[in-house]
């Protein structure tokens, strides 16, 4: 950012392909400094924001242009290696911006010292160490503290206070009658980092399940946590006091969500879609044969590999996108087949069509599928009251560090080559899955996801080998007789 | 005779159909029924294993076999003597409404209707429902009152449908003389669907009427719920068990072949 008042008719130039928002800057910029009691230059005053062919397009660039063009007035300059973020109100107030943590995180990288945000994002900026933060509240305020008149006390370094006992998770297993099958689904995904499928007619429970997830993970460690931050903070989410939240977050999105809106994308450059905000967390995807195809396409690539990179006009950006998937469906058109009060009126080639649509390469990447009965009401009261999530999660994170200390990552994500050097079968095992191969036919994609499970069931127990016992549980979780 | 009834019936169904197709078809009575999946594909082999003749009566034209999966049967059929018979034109596709039609067919050229296995609103009852306008004989064969596919027969026989415990009911009623069949007490053996002894006690809990989820399996024998999958899944492997619909359902198996 440089300023030049020079000779020349009076006029406000921003050069440097500024793009509508900003150049809409010039008229905030002159107001906040004459209201602040600053000299505005009456010359011909140029702005030149560099590099100048990267296309510029955010309102934080107020201050900025603001401090320069006051502090050119003064003659005076900045302290090197300082950097200045923040949207000016007319009044010289300084307002908040989108993407503070982010911006600061990079600013640390690249070897600033020094960062001015706006004082309502300061707890956010201030979760960085490494640079000082100042918290601005006016243009006046920032100027004076530049030149030495009054100094702003710098914000202490924001420490992420950790919840000990894990708050109270909104759904706890212990709400959930009977399923017990879907329950233990639930445990397995949950331990290996599975996606999971549930299948079953309307209010059969399906939601509840999944909501149940988030609450039988483990709480987020610190790096996952700015991670989510990060993306909050981009999206303008991160709420003032608490910047980091240590709940998994869980994303519903409706199932007539757009590609940008799941994926990321949008106008100029790519905003997060709703698969990075529930990174380190649960997408669930109520009525999947509800989602256009092409949607449910798009999700493959961060599927795999857990990230997601956009391309539009204002460039190329890429997301994380980690997170665990479960899906819910019906298993038929009508939704009844196999209710025990309802009757399904779906011709068995219906029924057929119907999963067929749901096959393919998404339901390849869910490694369980269960099915989820529904419970009348009258029968509420005799279902079973299960464990409750906490000692769940315990087993859970036993699981996860047996996975940890073994790989350094979840079985969900071993590739064949490692499931092979580090889940060895036993005979039984093997001759098991032969001959369910013999019998139905099993397709290699079949093959490794029981092996997956297999290898997650055994970490559950505790016990280093996978034995048959292991092999048949996991062949088990497939919805129908189809090919595993 | 025709004999119809569900499109997803119970491996209990299935014997049945299979089985009372057999025993007619022995005692020279012609088995009709419409090529579809479950009571109807059941019946046709079993008049095919009793060394029979079968009529199948279809939705589509003659030249047209649906479902697909059901070609190679209808092969057998012609080749065994029996006849695929059509009111539609030739190629005339699968499409809902020849359906009814053509279970008024079946029912047209039988002197008995005999309905196995049929849930609420099941097209097998458009076919009895035809029968009893065209002053055939309606039957029904009794099934689990915890079955939802049962009400359909249930209710026939509530409403006077004749009951079919074997094929001596129905030749009874088809007015034939001749060869005595089973007597009904000693029919489970003489059936051939002899419940095997499996290697998994697990099994004895099952049914082979109602499907039963792992759940409710693990429920009731106290058992965590992920063992008892690994056991249901090793009986599947065995052929012991199947999957139907949402839970798992004892499957009936061949015994020795009867003297």
């Amino acid at each position: 950012m440089q300023a030049d008042d020079g000779r020349g008719e009076a006029a406000f130039v921003l050069v440097g392909l500024a793009a509508t928002a900003v150049k809409e800057a010039r008229e905030r910029v002159r107001s906040a400094i004459r209201n602040s009691m600053l000299e505005f230059p009456h010359r011909r005053l140029t702005v030149n924001l560099a590099p100048a062919e990267l296309r510029k397009q955010s309102s934080g660039l107020d201050l900025p242009i603001a401090v320069a063009v006051a502090l050119s007035v003064m003659r005076r300059a900045a302290q090197p290696r300082s950097a200045f973020l923040g949207e000016l109100a007319l009044d010289g107030t300084v307002g908040h911006v989108d993407g503070v943590l982010v911006a600061v995180g990079w600013l640390r990288r690249q070897g600033y010292e020094r960062v001015f945000v706006p004082a309502v994002d300061a707890a956010e900026a201030a979760l960085v160490d490494g640079l000082e933060v100042i918290p601005c509240a006016t243009l006046a305020g920032v100027v004076a503290h530049i030149i030495g008149a009054v100094a702003i006390a710098p914000q202490p370094p924001t420490a992420p206070m950790f919840e000990g006992e894990a708050a109270a998770f909104e759904h706890d297993l212990a709400e959930v009658h009977g399923q017990e099958e879907a329950r233990r689904a639930l445990e397995v995904a949950a331990a290996g980092g599975h996606h999971l499928l549930l299948s079953g007619p309307p209010g059969a429970g399906k939601t509840m399940l999944a909501r149940c997830l988030p609450g039988i993970l483990p709480p987020l460690d610190l790096e996952e946590a700015l991670e989510v931050a990060q993306i909050r903070s981009l999206l303008g989410d991160l709420p003032a006091g608490r910047p980091l939240e240590w709940t998994r977050p869980f994303r519903a999105p409706h199932h007539g969500v757009s590609m940008a809106g799941l994926i990321g994308g949008g106008a100029g450059l790519a905003q997060p879609g709703e698969i990075s905000r529930a990174h380190h967390g649960v997408l669930f995807l109520d009525e999947l044969a509800e989602f256009q195809a092409n949607v449910l396409q798009a999700l493959r690539q961060p599927l795999e590999i857990g990230r997601v990179a956009i391309t539009r006009s204002g460039g190329s950006v890429t997301y994380p996108a980690r997170f665990t998937l479960v899906a819910a469906t019906n298993p038929c058109p009508c939704g009844w087949a196999g209710d025990g009060r309802r009757s399904c009126r779906c011709t068995p080639a219906m029924i057929d069509a119907y999963q067929r649509r749901l096959s393919g390469p998404l339901l390849d990447r869910i490694d369980l599928k269960v099915g989820v009965r529904r419970v009348p009401l009258d029968a509420l009261a005799s279902e079973p009251v299960g464990e409750s999530s906490a000692p769940v999660r315990e087993r859970v994170l036993s699981a996860r560090r047996r996975q940890m200390e073994r790989q350094g990552c979840l079985n969900a994500q071993l590739k064949p080559l490692r499931l092979r050097q580090l889940a060895s079968l036993d005979t039984a095992s093997r001759h098991t899955l032969e001959r369910w191969a013999e019998q139905r036919g099993l397709t290699a994609r079949g093959f490794h996801r029981a092996w997956r499970v297999a290898r997650t069931s055994a970490d559950l127990e505790g016990t280093d080998t996978i034995a048959e016992r292991h092999i048949l549980e996991a062949l088990g979780y497939r919805l129908h007789d189809v090919a595993a | 005779m025709a004999i119809v009834g569900s499109r997803r019936p119970s491996p209990y169904g299935e014997a049945v159909a299979e089985q009372l197709a057999a025993d007619l078809a022995r005692a020279k009575v012609i088995v009709v029924s419409g090529l579809a999946l479950g009571i109807d594909a059941a019946a046709h082999r079993g008049a095919l294993n009793g060394g029979g003749v079968t009529v199948a009566v279809m939705g589509t034209g003659v030249d047209i076999v649906y479902p697909a999966a059901h070609s190679r049967l209808a092969e057998e059929i012609l080749s065994a003597g029996g006849a695929l018979v059509s009111q539609f034109p030739d190629g005339t596709v699968p499409r809902r409404q020849n359906f009814p039609a053509r279970n008024w067919t079946m029912a047209a050229i039988s002197d008995v209707v005999v309905v196995v296995e049929a849930g609420e609103g099941s097209g097998a009852l458009i076919t009895a429902e035809a029968a009893l306008h065209l002053h055939k004989e309606v039957m029904a064969v009794p099934g689990s009152v915890f079955s939802a596919l049962s009400v359909g027969t249930h209710g026939l026989l509530r409403d006077g449908a004749g009951l079919v415990q074997n094929a001596r009911d129905v030749i009874a009623v088809l007015g034939l003389g001749g060869e005595v069949l089973d007597d009904p007490l000693q029919a489970p053996e003489r059936l051939g669907f002899a419940l095997q002894p499996e290697r998994d006690g697990i099994v004895a809990h099952l049914s082979d009427v109602l499907a039963m989820s792992a759940a409710d399996i693990a429920r009731k024998l106290q058992l965590p719920v992920s063992e008892v999958l690994g056991r249901l899944t090793a009986l599947e492997l065995d052929g012991a068990v199947r999957r139907h619909e949402a839970g798992y359902i004892r499957a009936l198996r061949r015994g020795k072949e009867r003297a």
